[in-house]
């Protein structure tokens, strides 16, 4: 047992302080996405919506309503309108009231 | 699909089978289908069950629809061997039908779902367990066939611990983050006595949620239905799919898909080798294969984009190309870092003691059980679908199928160790000489219906994962099932856990069948 004990002193430790340095690994990972407000429009919003396998995202008249607490990153809404939605790159969701977790996005673009 | 007369069916032996069976055979590419009436099928699986290397692979029903009859009893055996599937189709009109289990005893726990899914029992009349479905649930709940008219509390087995023993509750709540499931431990104080497990607690109808989708849109549910399963049972059910519709995926998706669910393959055994170390008390060493663990994650997301491999398998093809300069670049460390952690592991006396001669298993116990993967393996049986039922790229690249003979902890760590190399290995060779360096990825969901049935299959982490699919002529899923390794190998669980084993060997004997509730309670 105290070759382990040598073991783990000589590998060190590979954890740090957060947030010592960015994460380099993070860039892989599945984020949120992030909307262009521009290029949405009703439409749009409801082919997102209709996308969505875990109800993150409504329609609220001229808003598109994102929970990125249900969000789970899937990418099937980037998939499905690349010009409207990219992955955020944003890993560090959280927040201090779940009512911050939810963004209105105004639809901004005009219906073809 | 197109019928076929026995004596074309191959080898002399499944000639002479399919011959006592009757003449209405089917063949599709390695699949036979043979009619069988449900007055003939109680001799039809005698027959079977003693057939040289017949293994029931997976038993299940389905149904019209719209809760009509009758009832279709699908049998899927394995013709282990390079001898393709055999599926027996036998319509139940009533409520019964010749009970399975009792010739083939792996058939209860489908006994037992099916008759909770489709309200059919086995003639025998023999008690059942409770697979899906909690005690409150009543007819107005889904199931994908008609609710069972007698009440629950007639059929399912009554529970008692006599004797000196008493039952000692487990879950389903459990530490950290470990999946839901019950454990009723039996034990008259240290010893395990008996064992049972409730699993109903995860079950999410994923088969039930598929009907009526596409085939593109179930693969969304399919790959997240075991998260650690993704890549093996997203290629079972592509692969069913493919052979519904007659799609042949390119050589270079095929590889893409290999690469894959080798990569998969190598950070569950990273993963079961941190747990073995967590169950055993070694965090020095469980840190260690946590280390490897990540970064063989991280070398999937830098190769796939994503560190479960989720979307790399498409229907006709795969959807993501595999970044071949990534992985020659990082996945020799971080494979490595693994093998570092498994050789200083296996020269540790009092990790090994623990290991072995714990949760043993013998090979009749696994062939009657029809137990798949490394569980099986590690009791003498060479069963692998990737040797036994290749698919491209497997036969131009067989992989060298790890034996052990002990049936213990140690020996299905042994296999998963010797899988993991033989995992690198064919990783290399399929990435570097397979059919293209640039693995071209196909347009996806280029098929058109109309509709059909097919079978698929995958060698997962866990061992064999087989889906079977029925399509209308829309191209829409009317029947879907997915049968991943880990609705095998729980059942040869707490056969494992009854061999003179104490409490503490319980984590241990887990970590080292690394099966999952999701797989199961699907």
């Amino acid at each position: 047992m105290p070759l382990w004990t040598l073991r783990g002193l000589r590998r060190g430790v590979v954890t740090t302080r957060y947030p010592a340095r960015p994460e380099p690994s993070a860039r892989l990972l599945p984020t949120p996405p992030a909307f262009q407000p521009d290029v949405l429009t009703r439409d749009l919003a409801d082919r997102l919506v209709a996308v969505c396998p875990s109800d993150a995202l409504a329609r609220d008249g001229d808003a598109l309503v994102f929970d990125v607490g249900a969000c789970t990153a899937c990418g099937r809404c980037q998939a499905e309108a690349p010009e409207a939605a990219a992955s955020s790159g944003e890993f560090e969701l959280a927040a201090t009231a779940r009512a911050h977790l939810i963004k209105r996005i105004p639809l901004g673009g005009r219906p073809a | 699909m197109t019928t076929v007369q026995p004596s074309l069916a191959g080898e002399p032996g499944l000639s002479e089978l399919l011959t006592g069976l009757g003449r209405d055979v089917a063949r599709d590419g390695r699949v036979l289908t043979v009619q069988v009436p449900t007055a003939g099928l109680e001799p039809a699986v005698r027959r079977i069950a003693a057939h040289r290397g017949a293994r029931l692979a997976d038993v299940f029903a389905s149904d019209p629809g719209e809760d009509r009859t009758p009832v279709t009893l699908r049998l899927v055996w394995g013709l282990d061997g390079d001898r393709g599937y055999l599926i027996t189709e036998s319509p139940v009109d009533g409520e019964r039908y010749p009970s399975l289990s009792e010739i083939a005893p792996a058939a209860f726990a489908e006994e037992c779902e099916i008759y909770e899914q489709f309200g059919i029992r086995p003639a025998s009349g023999r008690p059942l367990n409770r697979v899906a479905l909690p005690p409150w649930a009543g007819p107005e709940w889904p199931r994908l066939g008609r609710a069972p008219a007698e009440p629950p509390e007639d059929v399912h087995a009554p529970h008692h611990v006599g004797g000196h023993a008493f039952e000692f509750p487990f879950g389903p709540v459990r530490q950290v983050a470990v999946e839901s499931l019950y454990y009723g431990l039996v034990t008259s104080g240290e010893e395990l006595v008996d064992l049972y497990l409730f699993t109903w607690h995860k079950h999410r109808g994923v088969e039930w949620r598929l009907r009526g989708c596409t085939p593109a849109e179930a693969l969304f549910f399919v790959e997240r239905t075991e998260g650690l399963g993704a890549v093996g049972n997203a290629w079972a059910f592509a692969a069913a799919v493919e052979a519904a519709l007659g799609l042949e995926p390119p050589p270079q998706a095929m590889a893409a898909r290999a690469i894959a669910l080798e990569l998969e393959r190598l950070y569950n055994h990273a993963a079961a080798t941190a747990a073995l170390c967590q169950s055993t008390g070694l965090v020095i060493g469980q840190a260690a294969a946590e280390i490897a663990l990540e970064r063989l994650l991280r070398v999937n997301a830098a190769v796939f984009g994503h560190r479960f491999l989720f979307g790399v398998v498409g229907i006709g093809g795969s959807r993501r190309a595999p970044d071949l300069a990534a992985l020659r670049r990082d996945l020799p460390g971080a494979y490595g870092e693994l093998r570092r952690a498994a050789d200083a592991l296996l020269t540790t006396n009092s990790f090994l003691d623990r290991l072995e001669a714990t949760g043993v298993l013998t090979e009749e116990a696994a062939r009657r059980l029809a137990l798949v993967g490394p569980v099986a393996r590690a009791t003498g049986l060479a069963i692998d679908t990737r040797a036994d039922h290749p698919v491209p790229p497997y036969g131009e690249f067989p992989p060298d199928v790890a034996v052990q003979q002990a049936g213990d902890v140690l020996a299905r760590f042994r296999v998963m160790l010797t899988e993991a190399a033989e995992s690198v290995r064919l990783i290399g060779e399929i990435g570097e000489t397979g059919p293209g360096a640039g693995l071209a990825v196909p347009a996806d969901d280029a098929a058109a219906p109309p509709g059909g049935t097919g079978l698929g299959w995958a060698e997962s982490s866990r061992g064999e994962s087989l889906a079977w699919v029925a399509l209308d002529g829309a191209g829409r899923i009317t029947r879907a099932r997915l049968r991943p390794a880990a609705v095998r190998n729980w059942r040869g669980f707490d056969d494992a856990c009854r061999s003179q084993n104490v409490f503490t060997d319980i984590p241990i004997i887990e970590a080292s069948f690394w099966l999952t509730v999701a797989g199961t309670s699907r």
